[in-house]
């Protein structure tokens, strides 16, 4: 290749990472055209603004625990073991991420109105504009995504290294907790908190199931979407911007962890 | 101690098949064969990760196809170690200990000599990540050893390593043998390590064990052509068995009585290129009856010993190797021309 076509296609390239960037900080920026600070800080600090703060950190813990919970165990079989319909179970993990989440929460609505459902809701737990709801909606959403990414940082762990340590007289669940999860860790925390981050940005599902009512089901995108419903775009901004905040200190943390890693 | 017998294994489109080898208690068995013939294969079949299809793994006569990796009572090093990362030396060599739940006390001799042994006292505060090859080699062996396994499996872990630091660890191993009674099982491809190491040594090429023989019987008596050529022999000619006791090579334009063989019509003759004399006029001892004069074709300086292809008058090329101090004290090789000879004694025959 010649050195001029290098040098151009390294600046096209380049140019076209910056063009992204700008792109992103051009839009959070434009935010700061409805930015009051005096808004900003009334509003951060707000009754309501303080609930739906609380209600996304506590719905996204709980939804993003329970995801792990299944997801863990899922991951690391779809990562070490064959079986009938694997490439099945991968195939619908992959169908919360490419399907919309308000589908996914007309989904679950619809299911909570079937006998079934209906029955659940009313001997065991009610989902349906509530609390529960909110978490249920995050969790399907994020499952999927949680599993993928547990099972690329259990690929990552050298199966050499397990069975190593199962010819030094270690049982399978000694070699999962000593060898397998400390060197999955880094993959393990990246993923936890993307989830967690996702749970928390997390919108279509919950207003499906858990609708928008003030100081009950008012997560903070729910917040978002109200305020700008009533055309109150100064607390918009202010909403806006913490969830940004979130999310970026979310991914800041996640390269981090990654640095060095093929996923970073 | 390990008996391995009629041991069959497909695994999607390759398959090993008819293993058949014994390795006695303090003894060492290399499986040798060129890369990608299933010699890793067969070790993973040994720990349990592959499963057999037919024939049996039996320790002290206890068959343990059906028992779980880690109470197989096999040890296993494999070519990148497997050293725990996140562990630091100390704590990798107790792996075993914490895992087992014995406590420290018990394995404190057995751990403290093999510490002494291999000289990695000074390391065992620190991580793997830190050591270099041959420290992190014999942490990895240390590792191996004090979960007191009933054989240790080595998978080619000397391979990455210069010819000097592979050598100083072939010694260290062999101490190990010595002291501790260990009994061995080495995947290798390097002959020379198989040489060193082992007493016997199992052929493999294809899928298939050519050859289970000790070290001695392989040098002078390879199984067949496959297994000659493999273990470096070049000076292969097609012969040809007239009788039980008579094998006729016209190539070379000789015949000559053998002692009774149960090789029949078509084979190769073969000398080893050591074992051809070679000088710069027909002064050759009387043993050399079989006698070729010719030139060379190249020659290859090796340091210690001379390589070189010469080709008799009458059209045969052979390899020959010499040492360099006996080829320049007699100047063999200023006058571009020379006489090999070749001793009936050293000649034998492959099938074909």
């Amino acid at each position: 290749m010649q050195k001029t076509e290098v040098i151009n296609l390294r600046s096209t390239c380049i140019l076209s990472a910056i063009s992204v960037l700008a792109l992103y900080a051009a839009l959070i920026f434009s935010l700061s055209w409805f930015l009051d600070l005096e808004i900003f800080k009334q509003e951060i600090f707000s009754k309501r603004t303080l609930f739906s703060l609380r209600l996304s950190l506590i719905t996204a813990t709980v939804a993003t625990l329970l995801a792990f919970i299944v997801a863990i165990p899922a991951a690391y079989g779809l990562s070490r073991f064959n079986f009938k319909f694997k490439d099945a179970v991968e195939t619908i993990l992959e169908f919360p991420i490419i399907v919309s989440p308000a589908a996914l929460g007309a989904i679950l609505l619809i299911f909570f109105n079937n006998p079934l459902g209906k029955w659940m809701q009313d001997n065991l737990i009610t989902f349906v504009f509530a609390f529960s709801g909110i978490v249920l909606a995050q969790f399907v959403t994020i499952l999927g995504m949680s599993v993928r990414m547990l099972k690329a940082a259990f690929d990552a762990v050298s199966i050499e290294l397990e069975t190593v340590a199962r010819t030094l007289g270690a049982s399978p669940k000694h070699v999962f907790l000593t060898v397998t999860l400390p060197q999955a860790k880094n993959g393990l925390i990246a993923a936890l908190i993307l989830s967690w981050a996702k749970a928390i940005g997390e919108f279509g599902a919950t207003l499906m199931v858990a609708g928008s009512m003030a100081m009950r089901t008012e997560t903070l995108p729910v917040a978002i979407f109200m305020r700008l419903s009533s055309a109150d775009l100064e607390a918009t901004v202010a909403l806006i911007l913490i969830l940004v905040c979130f999310g970026l200190a979310a991914l800041y943390v996640v390269r981090r962890l990654l640095k060095g890693t093929p996923n970073a | 101690m390990l008996e391995v017998s009629n041991l069959n294994v497909q695994l999607g489109c390759f398959s090993l098949s008819n293993v058949n080898f014994t390795l006695n208690q303090g003894d060492c068995v290399a499986i040798l064969g060129p890369s990608g013939v299933g010699k890793s294969i067969l070790l993973k079949t040994l720990l349990g990760i592959v499963p057999i299809e037919s024939g049996s793994i039996q320790i002290n006569g206890a068959n343990i196809v059906n028992l779980p990796i880690e109470k197989r009572g096999l040890g296993y090093l494999p070519q990148q170690l497997g050293l725990f990362p996140h562990l630091s030396v100390y704590e990798n060599i107790i792996y075993s200990a914490r895992a087992k739940k014995i406590p420290l006390s018990e394995l404190s001799p057995h751990l403290d000599q093999l510490i002494e042994i291999t000289e990695i006292g000074s390391l065992l505060k620190r991580f793997p990540a830190s050591l270099s090859g041959g420290e992190r080699q014999r942490v990895a062996l240390v590792r191996t050893l004090a979960a007191n396994p009933r054989v240790v499996l080595l998978d080619e872990p000397f391979t990455a390593l210069n010819a000097s630091l592979r050598q100083e660890l072939w010694w260290l191993l062999m101490k190990l043998r010595k002291d501790k009674g260990l009994s061995i099982l080495l995947v290798t491809h390097d002959l020379d390590e198989a040489y060193f190491l082992a007493e016997n040594i199992a052929v493999f090429i294809d899928g298939s064990q050519q050859q289970f023989s000790c070290k001695k019987d392989l040098y002078y008596q390879p199984a067949n052509k496959v297994v000659a050529k493999f273990i470096g022999i070049k000076n292969l000619f097609p012969a040809e068995i007239i009788n039980e006791n008579r094998v006729s090579c016209s190539i070379l334009g000789i015949s000559y009585n053998i002692s009774k063989t149960l090789l029949k019509g078509k084979c190769f003759l073969g000398i080893r290129s050591e074992h051809v004399a070679l000088r710069s006029t027909n002064d050759l001892p009387r043993e050399y009856e079989t006698r070729f004069a010719g030139h060379f074709k190249a020659i290859q300086d090796l340091g210690d010993t001379i390589l070189m292809q010469f080709m008799t008058d009458n059209g045969v090329q052979f390899e020959i190797q010499a040492g360099s101090r006996v080829v320049r004290k007699y100047g063999l090789l200023s006058q571009g021309r020379g006489v090999i000879g070749i001793p009936e004694r050293d000649l034998f025959l492959v099938q074909s």
